[in-house]
């Protein structure tokens, strides 16, 4: 159980002219969840693709389960794709038990575990409903049951959050933090910021096909770390300015300090104490994911849409 | 395999329940019923319609004769001697009273020319029957004081071919009897190929496609192999068609028990045993089952193939057009060959695979062809099978999951060799 649960070495895959995914190294240890992040257009889904082989790489190896993609490994993975694929015509029930007799699930047993399904997702209601009368989110939920219901050691999920409401999206961020700890393994990919910072044990940072960095979350957080700290006080704030700090920020009832070589965090502390405020909070800051991949990836790099849905919290 | 059937099961059951299937499958039937009631009663109405029509005879030797004969062919005709006033009828033509009259006199005597005076001209069928039936009259009036009248009328219409056979009289005309029927059985089974290979072909492609469309298709060939996933859309559409041929069959069968009597009863000349004649026997039915099973797996695959390479309904209806054209071929070669016996060479031509359904089928029922032929022919379809289901399943392989595009000739040749 050691080996990874998916493992890309070198993957390079072009379109013509374009690059999509550039020389790509990638591990994900198997019990743990991975965000995939990135702006639109970054390469996410055809890393997701290759991974799923349906697309072929031009160079690298992927490697699923401790081996190449084959069928027999495939089976054990649950697929949701980007673009949503669902027989429109057909009745919920039915799609989820065809979806799971695929995959050699008993008839009985693929229609039991659809109603339960069905019932914590809330849509046991529409179980005799034809998939196309949902709307796309219930169609998104019915599709998540199909990707699921096979019980499969490695859950591949493009872009599962978008077009959920925030309940639904907590219902299936629940959802995936269970499945991880049944010791199932979660890579999904997304370009919110606040989502991955949340649920993700891991990350991986794509911008313009390449792999900006990936790792531990918390790791690659405490390595981010700019030094920047937060203090929160009741009291005068005049200390601040005879420590020659200026550039302070206030946030709410914090005061949030940049990174300053000058003074160190003991110093600030000991200044505070000093003035006679009584401290309540004092904290080094961590960056957001956001920052961390403006950071590294360049401004340019994140798009607009990024910037306004993962940083403006 | 249980997972081929889970896909036959889903593509037949999802393709049976829904409204356009059970539509499709008992309108065909209505419509042709409605058609037929439609026929007969028209046939009916037009041989019942009095018409309104004054033989006027100036000759007053072909007057009873000429409407005698008229009669006999559906048209009541009144009869008026030389003491008709025509300015009177002329003014009931006027206001619709009559529909017409039509005026027998000395140049029709001599020359076989006669009036026919009313507000419509009369159509093709009422003046090639009164021309007829007039100049029959006027050349028997005229050779009525020849001797060897007779023989000289015959020579008049023309020579008349008969055909003799060294086969007895009774023998003869049941030869003729198979003949015909053969040939309607032949062409009725080869339009019928036709039809539902197109219709089915045309199914497959379309559930290949909209799989590929909306992406489906990426989740299920997760699971299942492309082959396996092709085999059991495949099997799945061919079944409902059978389905839907069946129902269609037994829709045939029952009216013919019902109606065939009741048309018997209106028409009394229509002898039932000619109309059961053009029946085709259980043998030549297995035969077309045969046929149709190897000419559906031939084309369905080819149409899979289609879907599969193609992103929008506009590009696989562009993309199709060859395969049609295999299909349509062949037909035209048999429309051309129904009564042709001297082009033996069609024979031949009918035993390239993608042609013998159309072609084969007539040839073999009507026993056209030896039967090494026909067999020869169910041999080269069910490895033409293999072949098209071997390239067609590389191009489905790769093309199910390409996005963008149709693919050129040349990366088509790539998708095959790289599969």
């Amino acid at each position: 159980m050691n080996e990874a649960a998916v493992r890309l070495s070198g993957v390079t895959k072009s379109f013509g002219a374009h690059t999509a995914v550039s020389n790509f190294d990638l591990d994900i240890p198997r019990g743990t969840i991975l965000g995939l992040l990135g702006p639109n257009g970054s390469g996410k889904t055809t890393m997701i693709r290759m991974i799923m082989a349906i697309l072929l790489p031009d160079q690298g190896e992927v490697e699923l389960l401790g081996g190449p993609p084959d069928m027999s490994r495939r089976s054990r993975v649950g697929y949701l794709p980007e673009e949503r694929g669902v027989y429109p015509k057909m009745k919920v029930l039915d799609q989820l038990i065809f979806l799971g007799e695929l995959r050699a699930l008993p008839r009985k047993q693929a229609q039991r575990r659809a109603m339960q399904w069905l019932d914590r997702l809330g849509l046991s209601d529409w179980a005799p409903k034809k998939v196309q009368d949902l709307s796309k989110g219930m169609q998104q939920k019915v599709q998540f049951i199909g990707t699921v219901l096979h019980d499969p050691d490695l859950l591949i999920l493009d872009e599962p959050f978008s077009g959920l409401d925030p309940i639904n999206q907590d219902i299936l961020e629940s959802i995936i933090r269970e499945e991880r700890d049944r010791g199932k393994t979660i890579l999904f990919s997304t370009h919110l910021m606040e989502q991955a910072e949340r649920l993700c044990e891991r990350v991986c940072l794509i911008s313009r096909a390449h792999k900006v960095l990936d790792g531990d979350l918390r790791e690659v957080k405490r390595r981010e770390r700019s030094g920047a700290a937060a203090i929160e006080f009741e009291g005068d704030g005049g200390w601040l300015d005879r420590l020659g700090i200026v550039n302070y920020e206030i946030v709410g009832d914090a005061f949030h300090i940049p990174m300053n070589s000058r003074v160190s965090h003991d110093e600030i502390l000991a200044a505070a104490v000093a003035s006679g405020v009584s401290v309540r909070r004092f904290e080094v800051l961590e960056p957001r994911l956001h920052e961390i991949f403006v950071r590294h990836a360049g401004e340019e790099a994140a798009e607009p849409a990024m910037t306004a849905m993962g940083g403006a919290r | 395999m249980r997972q081929v059937w889970v896909v036959l099961r889903r593509e037949y059951l999802e393709r049976v329940k829904t409204k356009g299937f059970i539509i499709g499958t008992l309108a065909i039937p209505l419509v042709l019923i409605a058609i037929m009631g439609v026929n007969i009663f028209i046939a009916l109405q037009v041989a019942q319609s009095d018409r309104e029509l004054v033989l006027v005879d100036l000759t007053g030797v072909m007057g009873e004769e000429v409407a005698e004969r008229l009669d006999q062919v559906g048209y009541e005709l009144e009869l008026a001697g030389p003491e008709a006033d025509l300015e009177e009828m002329d003014r009931q033509v006027t206001e619709e009273e009559l529909e017409g009259y039509v005026v027998l006199d000395n140049l029709t005597m001599a020359e076989g020319v006669f009036a026919y005076r009313s507000l419509v001209p009369p159509g093709r069928t009422r003046i090639a029957l009164f021309e007829a039936v007039v100049r029959d009259v006027a050349l028997a009036n005229y050779l009525s004081t020849a001797s060897g009248a007779e023989g000289l009328r015959e020579l008049i219409r023309g020579g008349r071919l008969e055909f003799e056979s060294p086969l007895g009289v009774e023998d003869q005309e049941e030869a003729e009897a198979a003949r015909v029927s053969g040939i309607a059985i032949g062409f009725g089974g080869a339009m019928a190929l036709y039809i539902t290979m197109l219709l089915y072909g045309a199914f497959v492609l379309r559930s290949v496609l909209d799989e590929k469309r909306n992406r489906v298709v990426e989740v299920v060939v997760s699971s299942i192999s492309p082959w396996r996933l092709l085999l059991g859309k495949v099997l799945g559409v061919g079944s409902m068609g059978l389905t839907q041929m069946g129902i269609w069959a037994g829709c045939a069968i029952l009216l013919l028990l019902v109606a065939a009597p009741m048309v018997a009863a209106q028409i009394p000349a229509a002898d039932l045993s000619e109309l059961t004649g053009f029946l085709p026997g259980p043998g030549v039915l297995v035969l077309l089952l045969v046929f149709f099973l190897l000419g559906y797996f031939l084309y369905s695959s080819l149409f899979a193939a289609v879907g599969a390479m193609c992103a929008t309904e506009e590009e696989a209806g562009q993309a199709q057009l060859p395969v049609i054209a295999l299909l349509v071929i062949p037909f035209v070669l048999q429309m051309a060959s129904i009564e042709g016996t001297s082009m033996k060479w069609l024979d031949w031509v009918a035993l390239f695979p993608f042609f013998s359904p159309v072609m084969m089928f007539p040839r073999a029922a009507t026993g056209a062809v030896p039967w090494w032929m026909t067999g020869l022919s169910l041999v080269l379809m069910a490895a033409a099978i293999v072949g098209t289901a071997w390239l067609a399943g590389r191009i489905y392989r790769v093309g199910i999951l390409m996005q963008g595009k149709r693919p050129t000739l040349k990366e088509l040749v790539r998708w095959v060799r790289e599969a």
